[in-house]
């Protein structure tokens, strides 16, 4: 069953990258997920469900499924694309594996020329030779033969499991027909262009100015793109280029093609590599990153020249200068096309990363950034077939620097442990990338009528007004030496407006949970936060940081102010200039959140003696360690500190500070945190599902306990254990007369059933005659039970002419940002032939 | 009798002029192992900058990562690009500029020659010790524990095997044991981690009784004992492994070694007179051939310093080797020097210490009248 799966999903992949995707969703790791269909009874339990996290460092692959199978470990947190490892993962009946998509393919192309400084022909800094690569590399084949299935064809430079593409479907779809595999077309303009600028074919081989032309391709040698880079040289000695192939390691090669100059000619192509760790809902600055100079101040960038539409479309896109979500929409749509004409970048696949993890144990894992970039792992992580017990985390790297709150280690591997340490105001839906309240009740962004913003989910609200002027009592600075905020009355006396104000309603209670101490959060652990955002930023500050100045400096460009409108229920507002599409993503990026202002404390008191540093910057400008609240010599540090805080009653910033304390909460604070660190030995203090409760440095072990207070019921979040992609398929005849209509039928499913009509976005199709034009698209109609119908007119079906047709579907859900397409040929023919339908 | 005053006696003369002669070798020597040890030092300093090509590296390395990392936070989305190309340039510039990068090579490779004079190992620049220290002393002290005790046991059993082994068979020349020895002394040009590879996939995998790789259980035992036990566990394999692929040269090379002291003239003249075969073994061949051996096994001592970068990783243990690997990925040039420097300072060291013990144990050793060691 498993191997048939299998198939199908590599059929699919054949088929179309969309519909990969889902098939392969749906191949072995959704068929462990098929188990969820009776999650566990959590009666009354609160937190996580499982008792006992233990993350421990693996760094062999290899060993992986073995140590899994024999119960050495339960998930590995990296995402593996060794198709060996991949095959033996998928014939194992211990080992289920998660799978992520963040991961995308590309040939880089050298655009400077066409003569580079040393007299050699760069044939790439034509844009028509480079737009031909697309139509002679065969994506289906790397995806399929050079990554073993682990990874699906993409032609734009959007990640084809991320919302956006789904918003595209029918124009990517276009795109994707348009430039698919065409050797012949390939060669042609190959043959076209290189005979413009002045080259020959002799024997074979291009030549120009006498000599043979030859190709430089930068090959990375660590993964599949040595093969990729392979495959690309040997397509282009079959076009008639000498091909010099430069086998290089990362460091090698970033040498080369970042750093020369691309005029410099010591480089064609380079096999490109990009990473996205979360499902980004806004790619629309891709066309600016990826193709014109603004991206990096690098040579290679700015050697980029893109056509002025493009350029243009690229910059509006990326200053979100549009008003509305269609018009957005046409840009990209416009922009993309464009883009595929410049070819800078010829994106080839998104690789699939799979993620092994024992078939008894599920969790939510992130579309984009698998298990280690899920937010909602610690939530959703449980047996299968019981609540409790300990899962074992292995992970390439851990504990890679120190950890504090304010400017610890940003490591993959740690934030993913650090993560499940503490609570959040809001969650990211692993499918969608839209937010999901967390702690807080609801939430009401306020935008300027001109600001492009969409709600989707109906937990917060959007109001559009013509202005938004910020109460004079906003703080919106601080003032170091008199240690108090400064109001937007004192700093702008004339007034000042936002562009968005953002509401944010915590939920009742909020101010009555506990840290993992005992100690009970209060209003200074919202505040105190807020002091440090802009004391490490000014220069007269103790706490001064000149690495933190450049992030503080984009934070104020947006930034116009916030002020605490009640506390009980705690309601916070936040103006900023700053803008996201999606108005979840506002209050993300705007909802504060607390830390426990007694360890900070202590950490401020370290780094205003020069005995410890919040960053590695500071610590190394000044010789002093980095601070660590987890272990090493921070922690003698800390104690010391811990010890006279007690003794003293010491509160930072004391003077607003001590207002937002509750009656003897400094000495429950330090007594408690004081007694924490007798226990753990740490000085590591949450609010999330699971406390720190053992850390081995050496041994790279640390162990999680499941926090028993935490306020939610442990099923909260369990609905996001498995992604529910759409499942398609589209009926229809095989042939048909001109002259006459014809109907389409279109089911939709997941595991079976229907899929819920309030969760379906979108069915588009477009109507494709037999050149691969596109000749009519729409929206299908919703019928009963799942099925959706697609009825073409006879003028319709006479557009196409005799011959062979193709009807494309594409299906986006609000469920998951990854788009379904479905695919139905069929052939017209002349009135009075005689149709398959009609045939006895 | 008396002395004439003024005059020393001819003994005491002696003496003074031995103490002399010893405290001249003595300088002389250890001015030379410094100056070894300081060239060695600064050999390994350009190389592994590659003259200072290692920086221009880093520096593409830094400017990749913040653009990455600018990329990737939606704060800085909507920016103009001309304001976030500068920010990244100025953290790019802050980056360069804690590492040091901005100063010339030549300047930095005295700074850390001379801090390497005075043992001083300083800071690193990208690592950081398991406990979250920068500083190099703390990085390497922290992963000595692991890599002594595996591969000094290891290697322990390895020597004292072999040599008793050696003995043996240098006694029972031709014998079934002595050509099995020599049939499988071949064997050792594979490497440990090579035979490690094996073992993990027998005894981890085929037949699961011991740990594939670690140092210690996951989680680590609470108690001391059951911590230890937890840990001998975890030796086995790749205590095995070294000892399989060490095991039958090494009992060759000390057996041929036996075998030709064996023969010499005064050895036959013992086994002539009679003496016993314990005495013969201890006094006319063990005695005059320590020198050699004690030699071996300083050095075999020294050596364990470094670890051994693939058997580590095969294992997994978090030793010195695995150590010195994540430095020279991370071209985190202080902890590659800190780890050559104590290297270089522990050989010079024992070689200093073995002209000496060579002394003690060998009368033919004498420092020479012109001050030269003979």
């Amino acid at each position: 069953m498993r191997t048939l799966r299998h198939r199908l999903a590599r059929a699919l992949v054949l088929a179309f990258p969309g519909m990969a995707l889902a098939g392969s969703l749906g191949g072995p790791g959704g068929a462990a997920l098929a188990a969820d269909d009776n999650p566990p009874d959590v009666g009354d339990r609160r937190g996580a469900l499982v008792d006992e996290v233990v993350f421990t460092q693996e760094s062999d692959v290899g060993k992986v499924a073995g140590l899994i199978e024999r119960g050495s470990y339960h998930v590995f947190a990296q995402g593996v694309t060794n198709t060996t490892v991949y095959h033996r993962l998928r014939d194992s009946d211990e080992v289920g594996y998660e799978q992520a998509y963040g991961t995308s393919t590309e040939l880089t192309l050298n655009p400077a020329g066409p003569e580079f400084a040393n007299g050699r022909l760069n044939p790439f800094a034509v844009r028509d030779i480079r737009e031909a690569m697309n139509w002679l590399v065969n994506r289906r084949y790397v995806a399929e033969e050079i990554y073993g299935g682990l990874a699906v064809p993409r032609f734009l430079p959007i990640n084809t499991a991320f919302p956006d593409y789904a918003r595209l479907a029918d124009t990517a779809r276009a795109l994707e027909i348009e430039y698919g595999h065409n050797p012949e077309r390939a060669s042609r303009v190959i043959r076209e262009k290189m005979q413009a600028l002045g080259a020959s074919r002799d024997n074979g081989t291009w030549h120009y100015d006498g000599r043979p032309v030859e190709l430089t391709i930068l090959i990375r040698t660590e993964d599949a793109r040595k093969r990729v880079g392979d495959y690309v040289a040997n397509l282009l000695e079959d076009q008639g280029f000498r091909v010099r192939r430069q086998y290089r390691t990362a460091g090698e090669a970033s040498r080369i093609w970042i750093g020369t100059d691309p005029n410099a000619g010591e480089w064609h192509i380079y096999t490109g590599s990009w990473v996205s760790t979360v499902v980004n809902r806004d790619v629309a600055s891709n066309l600016s990153y990826y193709y014109t100079p603004r991206g990096r101040p690098d040579p290679l960038w700015q050697a980029y020249d893109p056509v002025p539409e493009l350029d243009r479309i690229a910059e509006r896109l990326q200053r979100r200068d549009y008003d509305t979500t269609e018009e957005r929409r046409e840009l990209m749509a416009r922009g993309m096309e464009l883009a595929m004409e410049d070819s800078a970048r010829v994106w080839l696949v998104d690789q699939t990363n799979v993620i092994p993890r024992s078939d008894d144990v599920a969790l939510a894992a992130d579309l984009a950034g698998g298990i280690a970039g899920s937010r909602l792992w610690p939530y959703t992580l449980r047996f299968r077939d019981r609540l409790g017990g300990q899962v074992i985390f292995a992970a390439p790297s851990l504990l890679t620097e120190p950890w504090n709150p304010v400017a610890g280690s940003n490591w993959l591997f740690d934030t993913m442990i650090t993560r499940s340490l503490s609570d959040t105001p809001v969650m990211p839906d692993p499918f969608t990338g839209l937010y999901w309240p967390q702690r807080i009740d609801s939430a009401e962004v306020t935008v300027q009528e001109d600001v492009p913003v969409t709600r989707t989910l109906d937990w917060l609200s959007v109001e559009r007004v013509p202005e938004i002027t910020v109460p004079e009592d906003t703080w919106i600075d601080w003032d170091t030496e008199r240690g108090r905020f400064i109001t937007v009355g004192e700093k702008h006396p004339d007034g000042m407006t936002a562009r968005t104000r953002t509401r944010v309603r915590y939920e009742n209670g909020y101010l009555d949970r506990r840290w993992h101490d005992g100690s009970r959060v209060s209003m200074a652990d919202l505040v105190l936060p807020w002091i440090l955002t802009f004391a490490r930023a000014d220069e007269s500050s103790s706490l001064f940081d000149g690495s933190y100045l450049p992030v503080f400096e984009v934070f104020q460009r947006h930034f116009r102010g916030w002020r605490i409108v009640g506390t009980d229920p705690l309601v916070v507002e936040i103006y900023s200039d700053q803008i996201y599409p999606d108005a979840e993503t506002i209050v993300a990026q705007r909802a504060p959140s607390v830390e426990p202002w007694h360890t900070l404390a202590l950490g401020i008191m370290a780094e205003r003696s020069d005995e410890l540093a919040f960053s590695a910057d500071k610590a190394d400008r000044k010789r002093i360690p980095w601070m660590s609240m987890i272990s090493g010599p921070s922690l003698d540090v800390l104690e010391r500190k811990l010890g006279r805080a007690r003794e003293h009653g010491f509160v930072p910033y004391a003077g607003v500070l001590e207002r937002y304390l509750r009656a003897d909460e400094i000495s429950h604070r330090y007594q408690a945190l004081a007694d924490w660190y007798a226990g753990q030995g740490h000085f590591w203090v949450g609010d999330g599902p699971f406390y720190l409760d053992e850390v081995h440095p050496v041994e790279r072990t640390v162990v999680l306990r499941r926090y028993e207070d935490f306020p939610d019921p442990a099923d909260k979040w369990l609905r996001f254990t498995q992604p529910r992609i759409p499942e398609v398929r589209l009926d229809g005849p095989m042939m048909v007369q001109m002259g006459s209509g014809a109907r389409f039928d279109l089911t939709i499913t997941f595991q079976g059933e229907p899929y819920g009509r309030e969760a379906i976005k979108e069915v588009q199709y477009l109507l494709f005659d037999g050149e691969g034009d596109l000749v009519h698209q729409g929206r299908a109609a919703p019928a009963s039970g799942g099925r959706w119908r697609i009825a073409l007119d006879a003028g319709q079906l006479d557009a196409l002419g005799t011959g062979a047709n193709s009807l494309e579907v594409a299906v986006t859900s609000t469920d998951v940002a990854l788009p379904t397409f479905a695919s139905h040929a069929f052939a017209t023919v002349p009135p009075g032939t005689m149709t398959l339908e009609e045939t006895p | 009798m008396s002395t004439a005053p003024g005059v020393a006696s001819p003994s005491r003369a002696g003496s003074l002029r031995d103490l002399r002669r010893i405290a001249a070798f003595t300088a002389r020597r250890l001015v030379a192992l410094f100056l070894t040890v300081m060239v060695g030092v600064y050999l390994t300093i350009v190389i592994a900058n590659m003259g200072g090509e290692v920086d221009e590296l880093r520096k593409l390395q830094i400017r990749s990562t913040v653009a990455e990392q600018v990329r990737a936070d939606p704060a800085f989305a909507d920016m103009p690009a001309e304001e976030r190309n500068e920010l990244i340039q100025r953290r790019v510039q802050q980056q360069i500029e804690r590492r040091r990068l901005d100063e010339p090579f030549i300047l930095r490779s005295i700074d850390y020659l001379q801090q390497a004079a005075v043992l001083d190992l300083g800071r690193a620049e990208e690592m950081h010790s398991d406990r979250g220290s920068r500083e190099v002393y703390r990085i390497i002290v922290e992963r000595l524990p692991a890599t002594l005790l595996l591969f000094g046991t290891a290697n322990l059993l390895v020597f004292f095997v072999s040599v008793f082994a050696a003995l043996r068979l240098s006694r029972h020349y031709g014998s079934i044991s002595d050509r099995a020895v020599i049939a499988l002394a071949p064997s050792s040009a594979a490497p440990g981690w090579f035979y490690g590879i094996f073992l993990i996939l027998i005894f981890a995998f085929i037949v699961p009784v011991l740990p594939a790789g670690g140092m210690v259980d996951v989680p680590p035992p609470d108690g001391a004992w059951a911590y230890a036990v937890s840990v001998l566990r975890h030796m086995v394999l790749p205590v095995a492994a070294m000892f399989i692929s060490s095991i039958f040269i090494s009992i060759y090379s000390w057996r041929t070694f036996f075998l030709i002291h064996s023969s010499e003239d005064y050895v036959e003249m013992a086994r002539a007179k009679g003496l016993p075969a314990g005495m013969i073994e201890r006094r006319y061949i063990l005695r005059p051939t320590l020198s050699p051996i004690i030699t071996s096994f300083a050095l075999m001592l020294i050596g364990l310093w470094s670890g051994a970068i693939i058997l580590e990783q095969v294992f997994n243990w978090p030793g010195l080797g695995t150590l010195l690997f994540q430095a020279i990925g991370h071209r985190d040039t202080p902890v590659i020097i800190g780890s050559v420097v104590i290297f270089a300072y522990l050989l010079a060291l024992t070689v200093f210490l073995l002209d000496i013990l060579y002394a003690i144990l060998d009368p033919r050793v004498r420092v020479g009248i012109e001050g030269d060691n003979q």
